[in-house]
């Protein structure tokens, strides 16, 4: 009973995320990359890539390790624990392909890379290796899967090929994850110096090897902690009779004490400490190789801490703590042990693909909520499948353990929360679309993205902003770059008072020349022109209504009461401001003035159309070009034309005030 | 206010929305569940044909108007009516609808919208007024039902008056907020309390259990009533 309310309390926290996460992943696919992650053009990668797919499969290494220890050498403890490492590979490289799948643009492409080859591709290669050793622990693991069933000749035949299998497996693995290592030898100026190691594919591979086995036997822990917790006891027991030495019979009898789970893990921490000291060594002696490396190691530098602490967690407190007898011997210190090294193998593959690698992309890069929900998620649907494996299948133990949910409530059970009494339901069922009813709420909250829009580029109105002023300086990102638009002389040309309506379309009500920016407010999204709040309590002053609420009778001035309120029902704003806002070119939609165009679009509309006409009658082709207006960048000298000679500074404006003999 | 408005326009409402959706759903999962897995043993023993009649009584009441409480049960019947017609197909609400699942749906005129409303609100009080003035009723009142008729009055008043401003006491959007907030709190009620029969009326005469009544209650009131071994 205590065992299946341990379990109940984990699966409930893994629901918890596998419901975040399908809202998330829904999302991702309605709203797309850009709106649903922090990444850009400069930070191309993220969590998803690096945690889930780089990280993933390193952590899932034991599936071929063990199975060379196991299948291959016979070494002992090890041959008990394929089947463990066999399912944490297929579950590990399993949510690293499904994650994979929201990482990439275009996800109905997936198939692409089986037909369309780039062998010139590391990643090319990556998924070729990815995609068929999840195969191979598929056929792997299937024989447990079909214990079942009564295919005996296809287990039997499954099982015969199981060898060549776990041959093809370590084939596959190996180049892969080599593969993942030179990766990132391609990208010297944006990997640190500390991590870029032109060894950096051995050193992938081998780091893997070694938190590849901690972290199967910190799930080995879990699962004992979680189903069988007096197996634990007894080991530690028989431990301390063996460390007594008071009766060297009483040790032996019982069960065989190969049958402890604690032995097994034992072994995997040694052999996993044993692998991460040839990593270490091999850390070391890159680090000596590479002077410009060795000597940015206590520069004290952001990376270098990192870098320091991450050696720590991977490599020396594992291989130092796991000489200590005490730790060897108690499940917590194997647990702290084994936890420490896959976790440090997890930050080691985050320090080389996100932390020590942005570092020239001029933004800090952390993941959206989305981000975090997919990721959380898809290793949550992992651990869901874990569960249900090791309850179904004897993966873990040689004799299923059928693992009945005894808490069926009897005869009937009372839904505390809708206070409505159910048959006979399980337990399970109900806390599961109880989970879902409040968490699918809550995260729709927090994850649809139109609720949490990025705050749009603000404009800046042109500097120079008078009509005393000759040139209006238009630089409204504030960056740098500019367009230096001659106003005098367009108005001058233009026929002076009545050339202002050739740009100027409206204005607000009562003023002769409103700018640009004071409507189109954003840089690329549209803005709303239209104060609702501002126009009822304006109407009901003007027409002096009375009563409770004055303001209440003025609805009625725009909108046909008793028929649906709403902009697409109510009065033109020209019906009114036909006189006051000068209107040059309305729309025809009675509705058009209720948003403004983003800045980017009613710039480039309002010159561009002009320039287009104009070109011809000027004789100047080239006027609708876009270097006709923008400014050159810093540094750029222009070709000169025709026997005119420019010196760098002056503009084209100049030059094309000076076309015109202006 | 407008930041009031907005919030309750969206993320309350989606929020709100999605719990009754969901848990309506969870309902009837259940339900689907309980029938086919726990009962199925049963299901061939059901006679279908007397529930079917008893639940389609409930739907056309004609028996259950004209004898008991025929004030009670002719304004619960007529409450029913604009309960299920205004919210669904008033003229505003549509534009909602086709946002939300791009579904247009046939609107009703204001002028029926607006009877249909004042009737709903007349109906409710009516309820209302029964429940705690009738002896009988009281006796079998608990707080809940009382509690439930309110959170649905609120959204009919403040729905009339916000489409009507002129006869409105409050600011326009003071009543509108007001709107959506009742309306909201009625979508978390919907599925946690006996508001939850928008589902579970359809199961009624199969699972005896929508109105919170223990399991095998309505078999215990058969035996009672029929004599041992009669079954609902």
């Amino acid at each position: 009973m205590e065992t299946l309310d341990r379990t109940r309390r984990v699966k409930d926290i893994l629901w918890v995320c596998v419901f975040a996460g399908l809202l998330a992943m829904l999302f991702r696919f309605i709203f797309g990359l850009g709106a649903t992650t922090n990444l850009d053009d400069h930070v191309p990668w993220g969590l998803w890539k690096i945690f889930n797919m780089v990280g993933g499969a390193a952590l899932a290494t034991s599936g071929f390790t063990i199975g060379f220890l196991g299948h291959v050498l016979h070494i002992k403890p090890f041959d008990r624990l394929v089947k463990p490492a066999i399912l944490v590979a297929f579950l590990g490289y399993g949510s690293s392909l499904f994650a994979l799948l929201f990482d990439i643009g275009l996800p109905w492409r997936f198939w692409h890379p089986f037909v369309f080859w780039n062998p010139h591709s590391f990643l090319f290669e990556v998924f070729w290796c990815v995609s068929f050793y999840f195969l191979v622990t598929f056929f792997e693991l299937s024989p447990s899967l079909l214990e079942r069933t009564r295919m005996t000749r296809l287990q039997h035949s499954l099982k015969k090929a199981a060898p060549w299998l776990v041959v093809i497996g370590i084939t596959l693995s190996s180049l892969h994850h080599t593969s993942l290592g030179s990766l990132f030898l391609v990208t010297p100026q944006r990997l640190h110096v500390l991590w870029y190691s032109p060894m950096i594919s051995l050193l992938f591979i081998i780091s893997a090897m070694g938190g590849g086995m901690m972290l199967l036997g910190l799930i080995k822990l879990l699962y004992h902690w979680w189903y069988t917790p007096g197996e634990l006891i007894v080991g530690i027991q028989r431990k301390q009779s063996m460390v007594c030495a008071t009766d060297p019979e009483s040790a032996t009898d019982g069960e065989p004490a190969s049958a402890s789970p604690l032995r097994e893990v034992r072994a995997l921490a040694i052999a996993g400490s044993v692998v991460l000291t040839l990593y270490l060594i091999l850390k070391l002696a890159d680090l000596l190789l590479r002077p410009e490396a060795s000597s940015a190691l206590f520069e004290g530098t952001w990376e270098s801490w990192l870098f320091l602490s991450e050696m720590l967690i991977a490599t020396v407190l594992p291989i130092g703590l796991i000489f200590s007898q005490r730790v060897r011997h108690s499940a917590n210190g194997l647990a702290f042990v084994c936890g420490l090294g896959a976790s440090g193998l997890a930050l080691n593959r985050m320090n080389v693909g996100i932390f020590g690698y942005f570092r020239d992309a001029g933004e800090v890069y952390f993941p959206s909520l989305i981000e975090w929900a997919i990721t959380v998620g898809v290793l949550a649907m992992a651990g869901l499948a874990f569960f249900f494996i090791v309850e179904q299948f004897s993966i873990f133990t040689n004799h299923r353990k059928p693992v009945s949910d005894t808490q069926l409530a009897l005869g009937s059970s009372f839904d505390r929360l809708t206070r409505v009494w159910n048959h006979r339901l399980l337990t399970g069922f109900e806390r599961v679309t109880l989970i879902a009813l409040i968490v699918l709420p809550i995260s729709w909250w927090l994850l649809y993205p139109p609720y949490w829009p990025e705050t749009p580029e603000p404009v800046s109105p042109p500097l120079a902003l008078d009509s005393e002023r000759d040139t209006l300086r238009i630089d409204a990102n504030r960056n740098g770059y500019e367009v230096l638009f001659a106003h005098a002389e367009h108005r001058q040309r233009l026929g002076t008072e009545t050339s202002c309506t050739s740009c100027h379309h409206l204005t607000l009500p009562g003023d002769q020349a409103t700018p640009c920016s004071h409507c189109h407010v954003a840089m690329e999204e549209r803005s709303p022109l239209f104060d609702h709040d501002h126009h009822t309590a304006a109407v009901a002053a003007a027409e002096q209504f009375h009563g409770l609420q004055p303001e209440n009778q003025s609805c009625a001035c725009c909108h046909t009461l008793g028929a649906y309120h709403a902009a697409s029902t109510a009065k033109g704003c020209l019906e009114c401001h036909r006189e006051d806002m000068h209107p040059v070119d309305p729309p025809d939609d009675p509705n058009g003035l209720m948003h403004a165009s983003s800045y980017h679009s009613a710039m480039h509309q309002t010159c561009i159309e002009c320039h287009r006409k104009e070109k011809e009658a000027a004789g100047r082709p080239d006027l609708d070009r876009c270097t006709t207006c923008h400014q050159p960048m810093p540094g750029f000298k222009p070709r000169p034309e025709e026997g005119e000679k420019l010196d760098a500074a002056s503009s084209l404006v100049e030059l094309a005030a000076k076309k015109r003999g202006l | 206010m407008r930041t009031w408005i907005d919030l309750a326009m969206g993320p309350l409402f989606a929020v709100t929305f999605l719990f009754m959706l969901i848990g309506l759903l969870r309902h009837l999962i259940q339900q689907l569940d309980t029938l086919f897995r726990r009962k199925a043993g049963r299901l061939r023993h059901m006679p279908w044909r007397k529930m079917a009649r008893d639940s389609l009584g409930w739907v056309v009441p004609i028996r259950h108007l004209t004898s008991g409480n025929v004030l009670f049960s002719n304004s619960s019947f007529i409450f029913h009516i604009g309960a299920i017609l205004v919210p669904l197909f008033y003229a505003g609400h549509i534009a909602l609808w086709e946002k939300l699942f791009a579904v247009s749906l046939p609107a009703l005129s204001a002028t029926v919208a607006d009877t249909l409303t004042i009737i709903t609100i007349l109906a409710l009080l009516v309820l209302l007024a029964s429940r705690l003035g009738n002896t009988k009723l009281r006796t079998i009142n608990r707080s809940s039902d009382t509690a439930v008729l309110i959170v649905v009055l609120l959204p009919f008043l403040t729905g009339f008056f916000a489409a009507h401003p002129t006869m409105n006491p409050l600011p326009w959007q003071a009543m509108f907020l007001m709107h959506l907030l009742s309306a909201e709190l009625l979508f978390v009620l919907v599925p946690l309390t006996k508001l939850s029969h928008i589902v579970l009326f359809f199961f009624d005469r199969i699972s005896e259990m929508h109105w919170q009544l223990k399991p095998g209650a309505g078999d215990r009131v058969a035996e009672t009533l029929f004599g041992k071994g009669a079954k609902i």
